[in-house]
């Protein structure tokens, strides 16, 4: 039996073969940015939730999102920033949807006493500063605490910073600048 | 410039990251203990959040990570193509599907419109020595009648739930002329209404036919 094949004008013709070798082509580089990118996500997750398992489940959910769109995501600045930006605020749900949990499962106890007197040297060095940076954090401007988590990423400059969000420099400073005044108010 | 002036200079400085004091800060800081205290409180405080901010991202970042995101893009994969495979199925069953209805509607159409211009012929299954056909008694029946009507008057009841034997247009019509001619011929009228007997018929010697003379004329159900 003769096949009838329809030929757009303007078109080029895509045989199985191509499309498979396609498809490979997209697997591959996808590859590529989960090697380069993966940690970056787990991360700003780790940032926002401060819990590994918790934060690898986010990263990994990113990432599978990321895999969906990756036909629109093929060009790797956006892939980065796109990333960043959607484990953000999935870190962010998530983190809210664990505190409501606690909050329904604390109503009715008493509120929890908080400290008072200790010098900032002595927080510095306790965990419990270390808790209430978390809770100064916490009520950070979400675009300012994006910016102070990715500048405080291990090798990452604030010129990428600008990159991965699309932002001005200027803006990266202003958004950093604002965010360590404001934890310093919180904590001081 | 008042001490509050000075520190909230030394704050900025800080926040922005930049360690370098300007000149006129740095001078209140060599004449002032209080401010000297606070600048190093404050270096302090600032130190301790960049290095919380740091621990809070820098985790080591787990081995199973990718191998997970892997193992669920594969998971991802295989319902889509199992769903591709699903829909050229559901396609495939839903078109032989359709024509095996559209085939059946037309043929029990065409059942139906034989049907409705043949007469329904009884039949009667009657004891232990097989089937033995009882042919209906035709009332009425004229040559030009389109759908002659059989009744089955010598039938029973129970004739009537017995299955139809449907006959062609053609059949029907002679058959309808036939009965019409049996008057004359009331012998073949009566064999052919009563019931077959279990006697084994007797050998019969039939004449050879002649025919003098032959006159050919048209059917009626010929004319235009």
């Amino acid at each position: 039996m003769r096949e009838l094949v329809l030929i757009q004008p303007g078109r080029v013709l895509v045989g199985p073969s191509e499309r498979e070798s396609e498809s490979c082509r997209a697997h591959r580089e996808f590859e590529e940015r989960l090697a380069e990118c993966g940690p970056l996500a787990f991360r700003v997750a780790h940032g926002v939730l401060r819990n590994a398992a918790d934060a690898e489940d986010v990263a990994q959910e990113a990432l599978l999102k990321a895999y969906r769109n990756f036909g629109r995501l093929r060009e790797p600045a956006r892939f980065r920033g796109w990333l960043v930006r959607i484990t953000f605020r999935m870190a962010l749900d998530r983190w809210r949807s664990v505190k409501r949990r606690e909050k329904r499962e604390t109503q009715g106890e008493p509120p929890e006493q908080r400290a008072v007197g200790p010098t900032v040297e002595e927080l510095a060095v306790s965990s419990e500063f270390q808790a209430r940076l978390e809770r100064a954090m916490e009520e950070l401007p979400e675009k300012f605490r994006l910016v102070l988590l990715l500048a405080a990423i291990e090798g990452h400059t604030l010129e990428e910073v600008s990159g991965v969000l699309g932002i001005p420099m200027g803006t990266v400073k202003s958004r950093l600048f604002f965010a360590r005044k404001q934890l310093a108010e919180k904590l001081r | 410039m008042s001490c509050e002036g000075y520190r909230d200079k030394l704050i900025a400085a800080l926040a922005s990251g930049d360690s370098s004091l300007a000149g006129d800060v740095a001078v209140h800081l060599g004449i002032c203990a209080e401010c000297k205290k606070f600048y190093e409180a404050q270096v302090h405080l600032f130190g301790a959040i960049d290095s919380g901010v740091r621990a809070m991202v820098n985790e080591a970042v787990p081995a199973s990570l990718s191998p997970r995101v892997r193992a669920q893009i594969a998971e991802a994969d295989m319902p889509r193509r199992m769903w591709g495979v699903s829909w050229s199925f559901a396609a495939v069953a839903v078109t032989v599907l359709v024509i095996s209805v559209t085939v059946l509607k037309r043929s029990r159409d065409n059942t139906n419109k034989v049907a409705d211009r043949s007469p329904a012929v009884g039949q009667r299954a009657s004891g232990a020595t097989g089937v033995r056909a009882v042919l209906p008694q035709v009332a009425a029946v004229g040559p030009k009648r389109r759908s002659p009507e059989v009744q089955t008057a010598t039938a029973p009841r129970e004739a009537v739930k017995a299955p139809e034997v449907i006959v062609l247009a053609e059949e029907r019509a002679a058959f309808a002329r036939f009965v019409t001619d049996l008057p004359e011929e009331r012998e073949v009228a009566v064999a052919f209404t009563r019931p077959a007997t279990d006697a084994e018929d007797e050998a019969v010697e039939i004449a050879l036919l002649q025919i003098d003379e032959l006159d050919v004329k048209p059917l009626e159900s010929s004319n235009p």
